[in-house]
């Protein structure tokens, strides 16, 4: 009688299992996908393909590169052919939400078992949320750690990094490096446009600010702003590579070509590291922090992580909203967050998910990243309605001070003025 | 007079020849006129996300082109490139041209090679030389040993644009003027020589005059190309690059007020500005055609 009773329930699972699948009768065949990150490209596929073999509905992810990918999607919205499902970013956000072009997520996250806001990091929801609606689902987090290149160390009788490094610490290793090594190799590099993964921590860090809570004021000409600036300025030449050598070369290629022994960079740079020839001898520290109030130890607020999350995002006038946003809930869900981990394609968007993404790298310790987390302060990507065009602006005009650190308050005045101007046009 | 009628002949051959030129003609309405004057429309403008929301501002785009320091920066670097990539790239065509019109040995190869630039990607074209002029690790360095920062010193940075630029269309100068060449007779060359002139001065009496046409055509198509110049400066000059103020041309100033700045109506009047200078030169080219142009 029992057998029979265990025998009646596994049929009524399948039943329900195949009734499910009846269930999702969709529209379409197949779902385009479009990202902008090649190094995420094989494990994400291995994922939406787990879905195809339950939907049915194949999903063909393509890369656009970053710039592209923007010009991209904006001429689909504009025209009306955007692709089905696509990652959104801080940086634009605000925009397509407002123009109403991002599909309406709030009723089916209502309804969904799956998929709980607040099992996801509650900065990234916010971010693609617009007056209490719900446009996107966090499909990732990232942090920034400290990146070193252990041989450097070695041949330069330097210590390496460790987590209790200050930026004067930091500061100090580099110029040894510099000196040592005769202009050989520098001791690290930052250029104008490396915001998130580099000088908006120090920023951040010495107390200042890029742009206010309410997105209305910026702080390019905050006075602790202004202080970390002029810190940053004793770094150039000396400690850092000059900057019209990062102009031609991005300082990832600078780190692997040994022509600086540390790198500030983010999770989503792990990968490219960790498949590189060198990476043997690269190892990864916390970011170092700024003992602003001067006890001697790291306070909240003194070492931050600037971080970001993508959102799994779907076209509004999709053909097919139900399997546009099944692909997006099974992308979104536990056991596929995990996976994303586990695969070390990014840490997870899902809150508790990211251990095995430490694990992901076999002989490279990476748990810096989460230590940033557990132990630093996490400060959301700065961002406003029209990011790009006040960013844009930066990566240009700090140029000047980069080359000559003299002209720090003037630039920064000017930017902060025009930055105002910009949001005022919002 | 009676209205002159078509005879089936010709009605039939006006209805196959206009199918024949339809193609075209549709392309260049949708793909050319229609987005100029839509660009011109959209200068009046301060544009919305997506194409919505456009604000009627009048004349406000253009004021603000023209009283700000960036497009009279974007067109002096615009000219300075023209200067360079206009000039060398035809006096090189010329010799080019002439020298591979004689008889020699591996002509056709010779040709193939300088015109192989022409067949390349631009935009990979671009990635080429900037690897070749790349500071630290490029070839050029490499071989003559210096530290020379070919694209990121502000004072040669626009020299070695127009290099590439020189580089990349010399090989098709040189076909039109080899093709202009070929159309001079022989038989002005040999009275030449019968009176006695030299070589030099059958190339200044006989051939600059003869091929003046097509220099004169190179030279109207090479200076509105020239001063539409993108590509080259998107692909080689990072958003970085210290040297990009001294280098950025007028499109490229508009792709990134455009694009980067999400400002269409403002990139829009920069573009619209741009095409009326063209023009103006344009003319003023056609107008001193007739005096130094001669047709045979």
């Amino acid at each position: 009688m029992k057998k029979v009773r265990v025998l009646v329930s596994v049929l009524l699972a399948f039943a329900m299992l195949f009734s499910a699948a009846a269930l999702a009768d969709y529209s379409v065949d197949t779902l385009e996908v479009k990202i902008w990150d090649n190094n995420q490209l094989a494990g994400l596929q291995e994922i939406a393909d787990l879905w195809t073999e339950q939907s049915g509905v194949k999903v063909n992810i393509q890369v656009v590169n970053w710039d592209n990918y923007w010009t991209l999607l904006e001429a689909g919205a504009t025209g009306g052919d955007m692709p089905d499902v696509f990652w959104m970013h801080s940086n634009n956000a605000e925009m397509y939400m407002s123009a109403q072009k991002l599909l309406d997520l709030t009723d089916y996250i209502a309804n969904s078992d799956v998929v709980k806001l607040e099992n996801y990091y509650q900065g990234i929801t916010d971010l693609y949320s617009k007056d209490g609606k719900y446009y996107a689902v966090a499909k990732d987090h990232d942090t920034i750690a400290l990146l070193y290149n252990k041989a450097i160390f070695d041949k330069y009788g330097v210590d390496y990094p460790t987590d209790d490094w200050t930026w004067e610490d930091y500061k100090a290793a580099a110029e040894k490096i510099t000196e040592a090594s005769g202009g050989e190799v520098y001791g690290g590099a930052c250029n104008t446009g490396n915001n998130q993964d580099t000088f908006y921590n120090i920023i951040y860090d010495f107390g200042g600010y890029v742009i206010s809570d309410d997105k209305k004021v910026s702080g390019w000409n905050n006075e602790n702003t202004l202080k970390a600036f002029e810190f940053m300025g004793t770094l150039f030449n000396n400690a850092w590579a000059p900057q019209p050598m990062l102009a031609e070369n991005g300082k990832n290629i600078l780190f692997e070509n040994n022509k600086i022994a540390m790198d500030t960079e983010g999770s989503w740079m792990i990968r490219e590291f960790y498949d590189h020839e060198g990476h043997e001898d690269y190892a990864w520290a916390m970011l170092p922090y700024e003992d602003v109030n001067g006890n001697g130890q790291c306070d909240e607020g003194e070492r931050v992580s600037i971080y970001n999350g993508l959102g799994w995002a779907a076209s509004a006038d999709v053909k097919d909203p139900q399997a546009a946003w099944d692909l997006i809930e099974w992308f979104s869900s536990y056991e596929m967050q995990l996976k994303q981990s586990e695969l070390g394609v990014t840490m997870a968007g899902y809150i508790g998910c990211s251990d095995a993404f430490m694990n992901a790298f076999p002989g490279m310790d990476i748990s810096a990243f989460l230590k940033m987390e557990t132990e630093g302060t996490l400060v959301f990507r700065p961002y406003s309605k029209y990011t790009s065009r006040w960013e844009d602006q930066a990566t240009r005009d700090l140029v000047t001070i980069w080359n000559d650190p003299s002209t720090t308050e003037n630039v920064l005045n000017t930017l902060a003025a025009d930055m105002n101007d910009l949001l005022a046009q919002e | 007079m009676a209205k002159t009628k078509m005879t089936p002949t010709q009605k039939s051959q006006a209805k196959w020849g206009l199918a024949f030129v339809a193609p075209t003609m549709i392309g260049l309405l949708v793909l050319n006129f229609y987005p100029i004057f839509n660009t011109i429309y959209q200068s009046f403008f301060k544009t919305g996300d997506f194409g919505m929301g456009n604000i009627f501002v009048g004349l406000k785009n253009y004021a603000t082109v023209l009283a700000g320091n960036n497009f009279w920066r974007a067109l002096g670097n615009t000219f300075k490139y023209a200067l360079i990539e206009v000039p060398f790239s035809i006096v090189f065509a010329l010799l080019l041209a002439v020298f591979l019109n004689r008889k020699i040995a591996f002509r056709g190869g010779y040709r193939t090679i300088f015109f192989l630039p022409m067949v390349a990607a631009p935009a990979a074209v671009a990635m080429v030389w900037r690897f070749l002029y790349n500071q630290q690790f490029g070839l050029l360095n490499n071989v003559f040993h210096t530290t020379t920062a070919w694209i990121s010193d502000p004072k040669i940075a626009w020299i070695s644009i127009g290099v590439i630029g020189v580089w990349s269309i010399v090989g098709y100068n040189m076909i039109l003027l080899i093709a202009g060449l070929q159309e001079i007779p022989h038989d002005y060359y040999e009275a030449a020589e019968i009176d006695g002139a030299t070589g030099v001065k059958q190339f200044f009496r006989i051939t600059i005059p003869l091929l003046s046409p097509t220099i004169f055509f190179i030279l109207q198509t090479r200076i509105i190309g020239a001063l539409q110049q993108f590509d080259l400066i998107f692909m080689v000059m990072d958003r970085s690059n210290p040297a990009l103020p001294k280098v950025e041309t007028v499109v490229y100033y508009f792709y990134t007020t455009a694009f980067n700045q999400n400002n269409r109506g403002l990139g829009a009047a920069i573009v619209v500005t741009m095409l009326i200078i063209i023009m103006a030169i344009t003319v003023i080219l056609q107008k001193s055609e007739k005096k130094w142009v001669f047709y045979n």
